[in-house]
């Protein structure tokens, strides 16, 4: 079992019968273990994260966001004036990665959504040879380490690559910077501001890079689940009548739609906090910085406080990512219970 | 509609699942699909439908005498029930069964007043009308198959074709079903292919049967015909519980448990009348089993209404008379 | 049963997705092997055995297989308490055990290193505890009441070394173990438990010859999961090490160092053998776990 296992809250069935009371002083040291084990690995690391942010206060941790400016009319030293300007400089660079890193994730998220989909189609719903062999392939990202991840890349579309020369000189528009420029210059109303020559050092490495870690996490959510549902429904839909496409947004997709959540919510995750595939392609330009790349430029430059606010933030999404898996996990197990209907009699 | 197959065959691998099969069915006929588990039965009942693919080399499917063996499944208008429902988790009851009236290309579709009118009629066919807007985790097992048949009649098949209907219900309920499946088809009068590996529902609903093994039809005819002239040993040995009795020339006697009398004396038995040896006495309601062993050791079931028994009064050792009061003949097939 | 013509999207399914695998994966990884043969043997040789990688592979392995050993005692004992014991806060620390996937690794890195500095809240606890305790006091309107160096050596400071890079190799594979044994452990019927405590077998007896051996395969198959994982980690460890080559510097750093001194062939050469042990890790975990179930259905 190759990866990743797919985490559940695991919480009791029924199944297992009681085991006998343990004694009670063994009981207390194992749990006295546990906790302080996950204590000391998780919590204290989580609640520093917030503590050092906040560590020059709210409005420190403001400050990295929204730098105050220089008073109106004011004269300033010249040190003062570059504190400012620093300051300026620093939210602006911030507020880029966050913007990259979303950026990213909006571009990564739809493209695995719609392989793990295919994917799963394609393999829980046809017997084919190689089908094994195709799932183990999707399951290869785990078994390599992010860097390796980023270095392939380089080796491809570098400047050395294999297709080096090509994706040195290609140019690409940015999606992002897609606006309206009106009929005067001719039919079509809408243009790019902004292109990119190259791949490797450019936003497109960083994409490349992340849909190679993140894109088993969908597929892997909906296999074992399509696996077990099977086709029948799909086939009595199509008994009726019903075009495939019809069958798949009306039948299948309704029954896998918590799978699909989980997967893109897991992908998501991954997403935003990818760093050592990205950091390989992006070059260490401060424009390609992601969040968790800034966050490591902000620590190199001994800006501790602001380097954890931009951590606060991640850590505050991974907190929203476990309780959103946490219900998911509850709604998935109160739907497992009803479907086993009523008695005849 | 009539059905007919010519020598249609199918494998998965090496193992061959039907072998150069022959069917032709009436139209408005119920026929049932009879065979142990293997026989393909159900594979019969898929390629009929469409989902799956008979070998290259197979004789043609005909709907009416047109071969739809390339028609796709969606555009054959059958209805197909399966054992286990498949019901759309996601939709109410109603939505289950206007899914195919929704689901056809705009130009046919009906306008909604007359779905809602089709889909009602349906419901009070099948008696559920005021379940129309539940789901199906919150019906029985045999509420799911109604809903499940009348999805399938929505569309108005031409025939509907029906996996192992009641398999996966309490026996009480599976007998209800049935009766209620020959009703609904006295009213109808849909061509209806069933597969079943209970001979009782297979006899009891039934206009003719199939019954099948290892890929081959061993015989087709009516309820009556299979049971009481059933073409090999293999059709009468799955249609009931028997005795075989060896004879001479490796043929073999095959006698029904209630076509064994059982006498007091050699007299009024017969001239062909053996001894034996009350072993067992099992009692089953109307019905009384005995167990008896003749003198060269065979083991003999035999059954009597509760009134004979108690006329004979028989008890365990007692020695009796018994002769055989209708058997088959056939020769003994040991690959069977 | 599936059919290629009745279930409609085959080819546009498989489609996108080989293209896709072509594309993403399959290429980009024979890109590393092709890299690779563009070197000839002696030259990767002399690059994978130079003391600095070897040091740097030495580090990897010593430190992963550390964090995964800690990972497998603790993840047992975790999982065991999670699901055969009641106590409050129970489903809150089930679910905290998914938060190292939920992080992302340099936040990870980041609170770890400053965690364990000289002057952290683990690294410096014992001056943290006394200045707290006296800083408390103070607002209390006491005298503190502890010396300002009374609890010095009551420190762990763990950067720079391998002890950091171990920690926070234990935060990376943590859920691992866990989550692979829970399952297990959920499903396990306490009768032989019952009937092994009747016999006389006391708690530890029953627990290593009649439970262990149950849980064995899901065990080693999280152990060797938390392994594979902390061989290629990189994000939290490069914040808490001190990256010192041929001393505290983990091999896919080496790897990066390559890669900005533009020494493709060699950054390559390094990857390549990080990737054939992270594979044969796994594939011995499978014949390892197959080796075991199938000694359980003997059984």
């Amino acid at each position: 079992m190759a990866g990743a296992p797919i985490a559940k809250v695991v919480s009791r069935t029924g199944s297992a019968r009681p085991a006998p009371p343990a004694n009670p002083l063994i009981r207390r040291i194992l749990i006295l273990l546990a906790v302080a084990f996950l204590t000391i690995f998780i919590v204290v690391p989580l609640v520093n994260v917030f503590v050092q942010a906040l560590s020059k206060g709210v409005e420190g941790y403001v400050a990295v966001f929204h730098p105050p400016e220089a008073p109106e009319g004011a004269t300033l030293t010249i040190l003062q004036k570059r504190h400012f300007g620093e300051g300026a400089a620093q939210a602006t660079r911030t507020w880029n990665s966050i913007g990259m890193t979303l950026s990213v994730a909006a571009v990564v998220l739809p493209l695995n959504i719609l392989f793990g989909l295919a994917a799963a189609w394609a393999t829980t719903k046809f017997h084919f040879r190689g089908r094994t062999l195709l799932t183990s392939l999707i399951d290869l990202p785990f078994s390599v380490s992010p860097v390796v991840a980023g270095l392939v890349f380089v080796l491809l579309l570098g400047r050395n690559g294999i297709f080096g020369d090509w994706a040195t000189h290609l140019t690409w528009p940015d999606v992002f910077s897609l606006h309206w420029i009106g009929f005067a210059n001719g039919p079509w109303p809408f243009a790019f501001g902004r292109s990119f020559t190259g791949v490797i050092f450019t936003p497109l490495a960083i994409v490349l890079a992340s849909i190679f870690v993140t894109f088993p996490f969908v597929a892997r959510s909906l296999t074992p689940l399509m696996e077990s549902l099977g086709s029948d429904e799909e086939m009595a839909a199509l008994s009726l009548g019903a075009s495939g496409w019809r069958t798949f947004f009306k039948i299948t997709l309704p029954n896998v739609k918590w799978a699909l959540l989980y997967g893109v919510i897991l992908c998501a995750a991954r997403a935003f906090g990818e760093f050592g595939a990205v950091s390989v392609v992006s070059g260490h330009i401060d424009a390609n910085d992601t969040m968790p790349l800034r966050i490591e430029k902000l620590w190199n430059e001994y800006n501790n406080q602001a380097a954890f606010t931009v951590a606060s933030v991640l850590a505050l999404l991974a907190v929203v990512t476990l309780v959103a898996k946490t219900l998911i996990d509850w709604k998935t197990q109160g739907n497992e219970r009803t479907s086993e209907g009523v008695s005849d009699a | 509609m009539t059905i007919e197959i010519r020598n249609i065959s199918k494998s998965y691998g090496p193992s061959l699942v039907l072998r150069n099969v022959d069917l032709k069915i009436n139209s408005g006929e119920l026929v049932a699909l009879l065979g142990p588990s293997g026989s393909g039965k159900t594979t019969l009942l898929r390629v009929i439908a469409g989902m799956e693919q008979a070998d290259a080399g197979s004789g043609p499917v005909l709907f009416d005498g047109v071969d739809v063996s390339g028609v796709d499944l969606g555009k054959r208008r059958i209805g197909f029930v399966f054992q286990h429902y498949a019901l759309f988790k996601h939709m109410s009851v109603f939505e289950n069964i206007a899914f195919g009236l929704r689901a056809k290309p705009r130009r046919e579709r009906p306008d909604e007043a007359h779905i809602q009118e089709k889909v009602h009629s349906l419901l009070d066919l099948i008696q559920l009308r005021n379940l129309a807007h539940r789901f199906p985790s919150q019906l029985s097992g045999g509420q799911r198959q109604r809903v499940a048949l009348a999805r399938a009649l929505a569309v108005e098949p031409r025939v509907l074709l029906l996996d192992e209907p009641f398999g996966a219900l309490d026996a009480t309920v599976r007998r209800e079903l049935r009766r209620w499946l020959r009703r609904l088809h006295d009213t109808i009068h849909v061509t209806t292919i069933f597969v079943t590996h209970d001979q009782e529902e297979a006899l009891e609903v039934s206009d003719r049967v199939a019954v099948m093994n290892a890929g081959r039809i061993e015989q087709l005819a009516s309820p009556q015909e299979v049971y009481e002239k059933p073409a090999n040993a293999f059709v009468f040995k799955f249609l009931g519980n028997y005795n075989l009795f060896h004879g001479r020339s490796g043929g073999g006697s095959f006698v029904r448990p209630h076509d064994i009398k059982i006498f007091r004396n050699a007299e009024s038995a017969g001239p062909d009348a053996q001894p034996g040896m009350v072993t067992h006495i099992g009692f089953g309601g109307p019905v009384v089993k005995v167990e008896l062993e003749s003198d060269d050791k065979t083991h003999v079931d035999v059954e009597l209404p509760a009134q004979a028994f108690h006329d004979l009064n028989l008890r365990r050792g007692e020695k009796v008379w018994f002769a055989l009061r209708g058997q088959h003949e056939f020769p003994l097939d040991y690959s069977i | 049963m599936k059919s290629f013509r009745v279930i409609p999207g085959l080819p546009l399914t498989l489609g996108y997705t080989l293209f896709y695998l072509s594309a993403l994966v399959l290429i980009p990884l024979a890109a590393l092997v092709i890299k690779t043969t563009q070197m000839t043997l002696a030259q990767f040789w002399d690059v994978v055995t130079d003391p600095i990688v070897v040091a740097s592979y030495r580090l990897t392995f010593t430190a992963s297989a550390l964090a995964a050993a800690v990972n497998g005692v603790f993840g047992l004992i975790v999982a065991w308490v999670l699901v055969r014991y009641e106590f409050p806060g129970r489903r809150f620390f089930d679910a905290l055990i998914d938060f190292p996937f939920a992080l992302p690794t340099a936040v990870a890195g980041l609170t770890y290193s400053s965690l364990y500095l000289k002057d952290g809240w683990i690294g410096g606890f014992g001056p943290r505890v006394v200045a707290s305790v006296n800083a408390l006091a103070g607002w209390a309107g006491i005298a503190p009441p502890l010396a300002p160096d009374a609890l010095d050596w009551l420190t762990f400071p763990f950067t720079g070394g391998t002890t950091g890079i171990v920690l926070v190799l234990i935060f990376v594979g943590l859920p691992f173990v866990v989550r692979t044994v829970q399952p297990v452990l959920l499903e396990w019927d306490a009768e032989f438990e019952t009937a092994a405590r009747s016999l006389g077998a006391s708690p530890w007896t029953v627990f290593s010859r009649v439970i262990f051996p149950e849980i064995f395969p899901a065990w080693i198959s999280g152990f060797a999961l938390a392994f594979a994982r902390s061989i290629g980690e990189y994000g939290s460890v490069i914040f808490i090490a001190a990256n010192i080559p041929g001393k505290s510097q983990i091999a896919p750093m080496q790897i990066v160092t390559r890669l900005d001194d533009f020494q493709y062939a060699q950054a390559a050469a390094i990857g390549v053998v990080l990737l054939a042990f992270s594979l044969i890790i796994l594939l011995a975990i499978n014949g390892v776990e197959a080796f075991a179930r199938r000694q359980e259905r003997a059984a």
